[in-house]
């Protein structure tokens, strides 16, 4: 194996754990995390500089590692594949006033733009405070702000429906 | 009283546990060190079980390339292109080598090497190879399948590249290296490799006429390369464009 290669082999041995606990959570299911992992890494390693920085490289690899299972998730609803849309696992603090019911949220989840979607999972699955999730994101806290405004409304008036 | 970390904080306590600021945090929280426990566990399930079957095509990818589109399975880099009217299947018993290379497809894993002067090179969806260059490949499929492969030129004709004979498509029990290889025709152009693996036999005539209609119209249609259709449902497919180059 070159060095160019054993020094890739070694940063997937060390960064492959952040992006496989991501896809497992987003995904919930092993094979598909597989599967997920290593096409995330194959889009890190366009930016080794990156990925070398140990800094910035964790919300790096969680905002690649969530737009590309959020699309996962989507894509697989749009082919009717149930297995791949498990239901997220609230993140412990969140009160269930803020997400009332898991089912009927995650259906809202699935209505939205994949950026709105990371948003979301930011705040209601992984717990994060909102400047975390715009640091994480990439995006201004304003803009968290107002995805999850829309986000809440919208998931208001979802529940709204299905109880009327 | 401090709020639990999330787990973006706890990644990062991971990577750098001596100057992690989390660290009080965690000393005195039970349900937090249950949190890192778990991650650590899920760490040792991927060194022991993701890892080593996904290293390969990791390390194979070229890193300026983006990903193919979720149908299709790539084939990984190698000096490798398909071979239209022309193609021969050299009969080479030996497995793959070092440079063995695995990408992960729909359902199905394929591995893709050629033979250089003395190394394999790989080559990347869409990259030049030489016209007359030899090429092996290794599939991992998910579940025992009948494989096809196939390229298709720009000239609209649909070459077998394996199995060579018979019909239906090469059983494939589990991942192995095809026997024998591919040199390419040596007329350079667009050429794509199909490969299809699907639990029920396909007639090659069938495959021939979901190529053709997919990408037999000429070289923007080679290399558009469209999903093949027609095809059983439960059948997984992938693509690789080459374009033969001097």
């Amino acid at each position: 194996m070159s060095d160019e290669r054993e020094e890739t082999a070694r940063i997937y041995r060390d960064l492959g754990p952040a992006v496989y606990r991501r896809c497992l959570r987003l995904l919930g299911d092993r094979e598909a995390a597989r599967d997920a992992t290593q096409e995330v890494f194959v889009k890190l390693l366009r930016d080794t500089r990156r990925l070398q920085d140990r800094e910035t490289v964790i919300p790096w690899i969680y905002r690649v590692a969530t737009n590309h299972c959020l699309n996962l998730r989507r894509n697989a609803r749009r082919r009717g594949e149930e297995e791949l849309e498990p239901a997220l696992e609230v993140a412990p603090g969140q009160s269930e006033a803020r997400y009332p019911d898991r089912q009927l949220a995650q259906k809202v989840l699935s209505r939205f733009d994949v950026a709105t979607q990371a948003v979301a999972v930011g705040v209601f699955v992984d717990g994060m405070e909102h400047e975390e999730v715009a640091a994480a994101l990439g995006i201004s806290r304003r803009t968290v702000s107002r995805k999850l405004d829309r986000f809440l409304a919208n998931a208001r008036k979802y529940l709204e429906r299905s109880t009327s | 009283m401090i709020p639990c970390p999330s787990d973006l904080k706890l990644e990062a306590h991971l990577l750098d546990e001596a100057g992690s600021p989390i660290a009080p945090h965690l000393s005195s929280c039970d349900r937090c060190r249950a949190r890192l426990e778990e991650m650590r566990r899920l760490g040792d399930e991927f060194r022991r079980e993701v890892y080593p079957v996904t290293v390969d095509a990791v390390v194979a990818r070229p890193r300026s390339r983006g990903p193919l589109a979720r149908w299709m399975l790539y084939l990984a880099p190698i000096p490798v292109a398909a071979a239209a009217a022309a193609v021969l299947l050299l009969v080479q018993p030996r497995g793959p080598g070092d440079d063995y290379l695995g990408v992960k497809g729909s359902g199905l894993t394929l591995a893709v090497f050629a033979r250089a002067t003395d190394a394999a090179r790989a080559v990347a969806d869409g990259e030049s190879v030489s016209p007359s260059a030899a090429l092996r490949f290794q599939v991992r499929p998910a579940v025992p399948c009948r494989l096809w492969l196939v390229s298709v030129d720009s000239a609209g004709t649909v070459s077998r590249l394996y199995p060579a004979a018979g019909e239906g498509g090469a059983e494939m029990a589990g991942p192995g290296p095809l026997p024998g290889g591919v040199l390419l025709d040596g007329k350079p152009g667009p050429e794509r490799i199909y490969a299809v693996c699907a639990p029920r036999a396909i007639a090659f005539a069938d495959l021939e006429r979901a190529v053709r209609a997919a990408a037999g119209a000429g070289a923007a249609a080679v290399r558009a390369g469209r999903p093949l259709q027609g095809l059983p449902g439960d059948a997984a497919q992938a693509t690789l464009l080459l374009e033969k180059r001097p």
